[in-house]
């Protein structure tokens, strides 16, 4: 097994219910898609593998539940993400205003090393239906006020952008994780001789 | 003795409590192992609260030993030594860019690719699972399977835990359903569980679990683990951990098979008193001089041959268990003498120790651990290697090891059921508690450990089939539940009697020692009683031969 080139994702999915969490993930993973609508309890998750730039990569995706519920699931979910995918629904303006709140949530429960830089990614879903209530300015206008996080506007009925945005949300989290390990190759090795910190040290130490 | 079989039944428990006065067969003033219990020490961990699950590392013996080669040395050297020792594996090659990057999708094509592989011949019906994930829930390591495909299981896994910490301020310890348990340890950064349908209890698995955590810690040093997941808890640990499988994957069937790890001991290799005095000897002679040696260990076929230590250091079993298990699975080590860093968790879990690791010759399949704070010894050690095997040739100690190794009929200790004369008794295992050593009647060659891994290559299947002839695992098996009840927590017995069918077992622990024979069925308790008494006569004859009954130092 040569897991030299294996690196696993962890990549969480937040964002009020209803919006279309659980079908984007469906149709990234396994291309299908289903009108009905079926509450995620609790969690779920699935995983797939991707490749990007010859490293397999198996994403981990976590689809949390949006009703407050389950809110108190948090810091477990949350925690050593690799990257976070907020989505709102188009039509339906509430579920975009409620991303900054997702957002500083996901921030505060994780508490990433570096806040700032954190990959997100906003997917604006259901651009298949007609009654669109947030325009495409506005969603990007916030993107821009964060950091620039990467918009895309997607439809998981239509299989719309669903492929893209994954790519550019596996991307980034290993742009992260590549980031990371060029300042970070564990420098500072054990200090074998530290202080003696007053153990006791009896008259009889030496070591003949 | 003989009166016993008068007395009433209270009074047969009592009686071989006077001979333990006289009798504890193995027991000497110094040890060089720590004597353990180790599952008082496991079911401390059962019941540890949600705060001390955080490991904190504790000064360094390492530091200690070093800082006093300083003090009585003024060794420059060493002071000058920052270890810069390199991690063992390491992911150089990732692309700095992502950019001009083609992403492409692999088979994803169902819904329940998941599902089904939780199905899969690879993972169902197996006796016991294990699993190792961060507490991101990132998979690490699973035995059967490829953990990849198990990130699902193992995000719910996480939740689970996760979510009896968080709402409940409490730890999760176990699931018991009807014929299966999962025993979840948290310790540090990484989350272990078991799920098995074999007999052992929540604390024989939590054992196993923490052994685990040990492996990885030998590997990276606790310090490093808990650095490496404060500064980024997203770490996919399977990186530094490549080609470490290998070494859980044999602890996991090491620990099911033999009884050192059920009894938190050490098996020596029997010798002539003899033979084992000029190894030692061969050892202490040729290395007195060399300040920073710690630990020389000699050991063939997961038994202890000799250790020499330095003054004040003991080592626990289940480092040296840990060693065994290092040696057993390279077969690197064979051909080449190794230069290699060690970390012994419960000696010194903040640091490396590094290790010379060299088989004596290619007729003696003994292998010797030469182990320093010193990280450039390795000239020095592989001298004192080359003298101490030459010493030991000469002094004809590789015959003498040969023999027990190859379990020469001539030596008594080969097949002691024989030599102790009764017949009724089939199987027993002897744990001297102050010296932390174990005598089996019939130990599990490392051959046969072998053959057991290969004839369960596609691993660790439940199989029904009716067992004709038992060996050694099949008895220690057996004893699980005896030493579980022994070493319970709360109301642990003393002496247990039980028949069967099958067989009668009795299982007996004193302030010295830890018994457990199994006889015949119909096997009368006065009788037994007798014959334990005339075991612990012979194990007592032959101790010098098949303990190590002295502690000797650099």
């Amino acid at each position: 097994m040569s897991s030299r080139k294996k690196l696993l994702l962890k990549v969480i999915i937040l964002g009020d219910s209803g919006v279309g969490k659980t079908s984007l993930m469906n149709q990234f993973v396994n291309k299908k898609f289903s009108n009905q609508y079926k509450a995620t309890i609790g969690a779920d998750f699935l995983t797939k593998e991707v490749i990007v730039d010859d490293r397999i990569v198996t994403m981990q995706i976590w689809d949390t539940a949006g009703q407050e519920r389950f809110q108190s699931l948090g810091v477990a979910f949350y925690r050593g993400a690799d990257c976070c995918v907020l989505v709102f629904d188009v039509t339906a303006p509430n579920t975009f205003k409620s991303l900054e709140s997702w957002r500083d949530e996901f921030l505060i429960q994780a508490s990433p090393r570096d806040p700032d830089n954190f990959p997100f990614v906003i997917l604006g879903n259901k651009v298949d239906l007609d009654n669109r209530a947030v325009s495409v300015k506005r969603g990007q206008q916030w993107c821009q006020s964060k950091n620039d996080i990467p918009y895309f506007e997607t439809s998981a009925k239509e299989a719309v952008n669903v492929e893209l945005a994954f790519q550019t949300i596996a991307r980034n989290a290993l742009a992260q994780e590549t980031e990371a390990e060029l300042y970070n190759e564990f420098p500072d090795q054990i200090k074998l001789n530290a202080n003696d910190n007053g153990r006791n040290r009896d008259g009889d130490n030496c070591a003949c | 003795m003989a009166s016993t079989s008068n007395d009433n039944v209270p009074q047969h428990m009592n009686a071989p409590e006077n001979a333990s006065d006289e009798l504890e067969p193995g027991a000497c003033h110094d040890s060089i192992l720590n004597p353990t219990d180790s599952f008082e020490e496991f079911a401390s961990e059962m019941s540890s609260s949600l705060r001390e699950t955080c490991l904190t590392t504790k000064s360094s013996t390492i530091s200690e030993i070093q800082s006093e080669i300083l003090e009585t040395a003024e060794d420059p050297k060493l002071k000058a030594a920052k270890s810069s020792d390199d991690l063992q594996t390491k992911d150089g090659s990732m692309s700095a860019s992502a950019s001009n990057s083609n992403l492409i999708e692999e088979n994803g094509d169902d819904t329940d690719d998941d599902k089904d592989y939780l199905q899969s011949p690879e993972l169902v019906n197996k006796e016991k699972h294990v699993f190792i994930l961060s507490t991101a829930g990132k998979p690490i390591y699973s035995r059967y399977g490829n953990e990849d495909k198990l990130a699902g299981l193992c995000g719910v896994i996480q939740a689970l835990v996760s979510v009896i910490e968080e709402q409940n301020q409490d730890i999760l310890r176990f699931i018991n359903t009807k014929d299966c348990k999962a025993v979840f340890l948290v310790k540090g950064p990484l989350i272990l569980v078991a799920v098995s349908k074999s007999n052992e209890s929540e604390t024989q698995l939590v054992l196993q679990l923490t052994y685990a955590f040990n492996q990885i810690v030998s590997l990276l040093t606790l310090t490093q683990l808990n650095r490496i997941f404060e500064q980024r808890r997203n770490y996919d640990l399977r990186r530094l951990l490549a080609g470490a499988e290998r070494l859980i994957d044999h602890l996991l069937v090491f620990m099911e098979k033999d009884p050192a790890f059920l009894l938190g001991a050490v098996r020596c290799l029997p010798l002539p008193e003899k033979a084992r005095e000029n190894i030692t000897n061969a050892i202490t002679t040729t290395c007195h001089k060399i300040r920073d040696l710690v630990f020389a260990i000699m050991i063939a076929g997961n038994q202890l041959i000799t250790l020499v230590r330095m003054k004040k250091y003991t080592l626990h079993p289940s480092d040296i268990h840990l060693l065994f298990n290092l040696i057993r699975s390279s077969e690197s080590f064979k051909t080449a003498e190794s230069w290699t860093p060690i970390c012994l968790p419960k000696f010194d879990a903040t640091g490396f120790l590094h290790g010379h690791v060299s088989y004596i010759s290619e007729d003696c399949q003994a292998c010797l651990l030469l182990l320093t704070v010193q990280r450039d010894a390795f000239t020095t050690l592989s001298q004192a290697k080359h003298t101490i095997a030459e010493k030991m040739r000469r002094a004809n100690c590789l015959v003498a090891i040969n023999n027990a190794l190859n379990r020469n009929e001539e030596l008594s200790t080969t097949k002691p059921l024989k030599h102790i004369g009764i017949p009724e008794i089939r199987h027993f295992m002897y744990k001297c508690k102050s010296t932390a050593q174990l005598f089996s009647s019939d130990p599990i060659s490392l051959d046969r450990l072998q053959d057991y891994r290969l004839r369960h290559k596609e691993g660790g299947d439940i199989v029904d089939k009716k067992i004709t002839k038992l060996s050694d695992i099949d008895y220690v098996r057996n004893y699980r539940k005896f030493c579980n009840q022994i070493h319970c927590v709360a109301t642990p017995a003393k002496l247990i009697f039980r028949s069967s069918s099958q067989d009668t077992i009795l299982s007996w622990v004193t302030n010295g020692f830890e018994l457990y024979v199994t006889f015949d069925p119909l096997m009368e308790k006065d009788h037994a009683i007798k014959a334990v008494d005339r075991l612990l006569r012979w194990i007592k004859k032959e101790e010098e031969r098949i303990f190590i009954m002295n502690a000797p130092t650099f």
